[in-house]
């Protein structure tokens, strides 16, 4: 115990390889990045000049800006609440006894399994308003991704359909990690199906809930492929994310000093959503 | 980026070309005389048999006996074309030396100094022989810095069978258009009107600047946005009706130039406006519309002519080259006439030549270039300005909101115009 103590004393030895890995790997381009939002610089023109706030004054006037804004956070709500709901309920059927339960589990992972830009292609497919699948269905004649309204749901639909078996398998992890003893105990007091789940399931999951929600909040936040492959961010500009806009203007326009201004929002961002969702996990914790 | 870092990322990207490419380590800056040189030529795939390009490279090789052409094909989407350029000439590469130019990016790659000026390398006499758009999109402040190699336009296909039948001629205006698509359309079934593209893209644009320019209108005049103007804002206003008066069918919205190829060429449309690829892809055997399909210029708003967007691709020369007196040899070979003339007809390229839409052997493999050369003579580049995919980006945008019906002409043209000054204006 003695020689465990020892190494107790000096942790800032041992924690410093993987500490200078990850300032390599994630503090440097972090930090690159913010210098280059303090920047005048496109990839066509001279050396950088510094600007001081100018790159973020600009974002403040920029109306393309505030609409991939809206557009991020819209997307990001409503997907995830759908994500976090369907998920839920997936895992809480999955989690009951029947026959082939086992080939069910492995069929529900199937769309998260398959790679983002193909599943994007699948429905960009699906959703063509002369032969698609879903107007087939449905029996109309939208053109789901060129209709400025409905572009965006379509887009939203996809992502549920991407990302609530992440969601049903993290949660069906937990609610299996929820002893039998809790539930046959309250069976005998008599408790009803909505008494369990109120009273066991829904607090013993919150738990697990919030790591599902900060993992799908940071995910849905950055959408970038998925919508990049769907629409490209038309039909005007209406599924122009942030993460969408920010890859144009660095990589089409070559703006890399506006641009990591815009990296910069969106890493803010999802730093503020994620400091919320863990402060709140704290407090279910204790 | 800070001169330090920037000479430690070339350092690392020369290090991981070395160790990447061992056949080109030859990179003495100047081989001593007698030693093969080669020389490395990215260009994007050609559809075709790769037996005609590699013997064109033969025939250069062996008429320069000291020099190898290595060839080298970049991914398919433009895009990313566009982007490892950007990041190979930012960091100074010096492993390729001859490229492949979209017309679109010439301006941009004169202004950062990644590739040579080729004023010299293309005679004044000679440039009566290249269409005036290709050169035009080649010039930047007044020097030429690549070498029109093919060039396209957007032109219009029409179904000669159904005009016929219903006694229409091939329409002049966009007016006639119209009326020739809602008359076929009402009384054909399951056929639409006017297909294009509109998806939000770079085609969005190439589609919509050839109804300003055929209203006399234009993006930019001197250099100055032009966007407020009463010919572009009539010619947007059609534009916007084309969907709900039912000329053009709602999913021209997200159609590329493929989706509207399929629907045409299927014969499900009356009128497609695309590039001059298609015409050869109609014409196959058992293609549903074969031999039913004529080719003319697009209409034009009254009282003024048609216009047609340039597109294609130029040859240019990397600054930092290793051998650019052997690269410019080979750009003078491959944009020469009988190398265009090869190309053209292995692949159905179209020349940037115009003699060569004259030779009765390449009209005889490829007939459609008779009926496109004056369509290329009156087409016209995007504007060339380094700052293209900037304003692109705002055209787009704009654009597409009229063509989806949530922005009135006015309203975009105006929006389009206060962005592309603060473009120009932080230049």
């Amino acid at each position: 115990m003695k020689r465990v103590h020892r190494f107790g004393e000096r942790p800032a030895v041992f924690l410093a390889p993987a500490l200078a890995v990850l300032a390599l790997v994630t503090l440097f381009p972090i930090l690159y990045v913010l210098w280059l939002s303090l920047q005048r610089y496109s990839l066509i023109g001279g050396a950088p000049e510094y600007a001081a706030l100018d790159n973020y004054i600009r974002l403040l006037g920029d109306a393309r800006f505030w609409n991939a804004l809206g557009t991020t956070l819209y997307f990001t709500a409503v997907s995830v609440a759908l994500e976090v709901a369907l998920g839920l309920g997936i895992a809480l059927l999955l989690a009951q006894a029947f026959a082939g339960r086992g080939a069910m589990r492995a069929i529900v992972l199937l769309p998260w399994a398959i790679p983002t830009v193909v599943a994007a292609r699948m429905w960009e497919w699906m959703y063509n308003g002369d032969f698609g699948v879903i107007n087939y269905l449905l029996g109309t004649e939208i053109n789901w991704l060129g209709n400025p309204y409905w572009a965006i749901h379509a887009a939203i639909a996809m992502d549920v359909w991407k990302a609530t078996p992440f969601a049903a398998l993290l949660l069906l992890a937990g609610r299996l990690s929820i002893s039998q003893d809790l539930y046959q105990a309250a069976r005998l007091d008599g408790a009803g199906p909505w008494r369990l789940f109120r009273h066991i399931t829904w607090p013993l999951l919150r738990p697990l809930l919030f790591i599902v929600l900060i993992f799908r909040t940071i995910d849905a936040f950055r959408v970038f492929d998925a919508i990049y492959v769907l629409t490209g961010g038309g039909p005007a500009n209406t599924t122009e994310t942030l993460s969408i806009y920010a890859y144009k203007v660095l990589f089409q326009a070559l703006e890399f000093g506006y641009g990591s201004a815009l990296a910069i929002v969106v890493f803010v961002c999802i730093a503020a959503v994620t400091a919320v969702y863990v402060r709140l996990l704290q407090r279910t914790l204790s | 980026m800070h001169p330090a870092k920037r000479k430690t990322l070339r350092r690392l990207g020369a290090a991981a070309a070395a160790a990447l490419l061992p056949a080109c380590r030859d990179s003495a800056p100047r081989a001593p005389r007698g030693a093969t040189r080669t020389l490395v030529f990215k260009h994007s795939k050609l559809f075709g048999n790769p037996r005609a390009l590699a013997a064109l490279i033969a025939e250069f090789e062996a008429r320069h006996p000291h020099v190898r052409v290595r060839t080298e094909a970049l991914p398919s989407a433009s895009d990313e074309q566009h982007l490892f350029y950007v990041i190979n000439l930012r960091a100074g590469a010096s492993d390729f030396d001859v490229l492949a130019l979209d017309v679109i990016w010439i301006a941009e790659f004169a202004q950062a100094g990644w590739i040579a000026d080729l004023t010299g390398l293309l005679p004044p006499a000679e440039h009566g022989d290249c269409f005036p758009a290709a050169l035009a999109a080649a010039r930047y402040r007044g020097r030429l810095y690549a070498i029109p190699w093919f060039v396209d336009a957007g032109l219009l296909y029409y179904r000669k069978d159904l005009l016929a039948a219903h006694g229409f001629a091939p329409p002049r205006t966009w007016d006639e258009l119209a009326r020739i698509a809602l008359h076929l359309r009402a009384r054909i079934p399951g056929v639409h009107g006017f297909v294009w593209q509109g998806k939000q893209y770079e085609g969005l644009v190439c589609n919509v600047l050839e109804y300003l320019w055929s209203a006399g209108g234009d993006v930019l005049r001197d250099g100055q946005a032009v966007l407020e103007s009463a010919e572009n804002r009539r010619a947007l206003a059609f534009v916007h009706a084309l969907v709900p008066r039912g000329i053009s069918p709602e999913l021209v919205t997200t159609a590329t130039e493929e989706t509207s190829r399929h629907i045409f060429g299927s014969g499900r449309a009356v009128f497609l406006r695309n590039w001059p690829y298609a015409a050869t892809l109609f014409e196959r055997p058992g293609a549903p519309v074969r031999g039913k399909v004529g080719i003319a210029a697009l209409p034009h708003f009254p009282d003024q002519a048609p216009a047609a967007t340039l597109g294609g691709w130029h040859l240019g020369i990397n600054r930092r080259a290793r051998h650019p007196e052997e690269a410019a040899a080979f750009v003078r070979f491959m944009t020469s006439p009988e190398a265009q003339r090869a190309l053209a007809r292995e692949y159905g390229l179209n020349p940037a030549r115009r003699p060569l839409y004259a030779d009765a052997e390449l009209l005889a493999a490829q007939p459609h270039l008779e009926a496109l050369r004056p369509i290329l003579d009156a087409a016209r580049p995007r504007p060339v300005t380094p700052r293209y995919a900037q304003l692109s980006q705002v055209l787009q945008g704009e654009f597409s909101a009229v063509v989806t019906g949530i922005r009135e002409p006015e309203a975009a043209l105006a929006a389009a115009q206060r962005e592309i000054e603060r473009i120009l204006g932080s230049a």
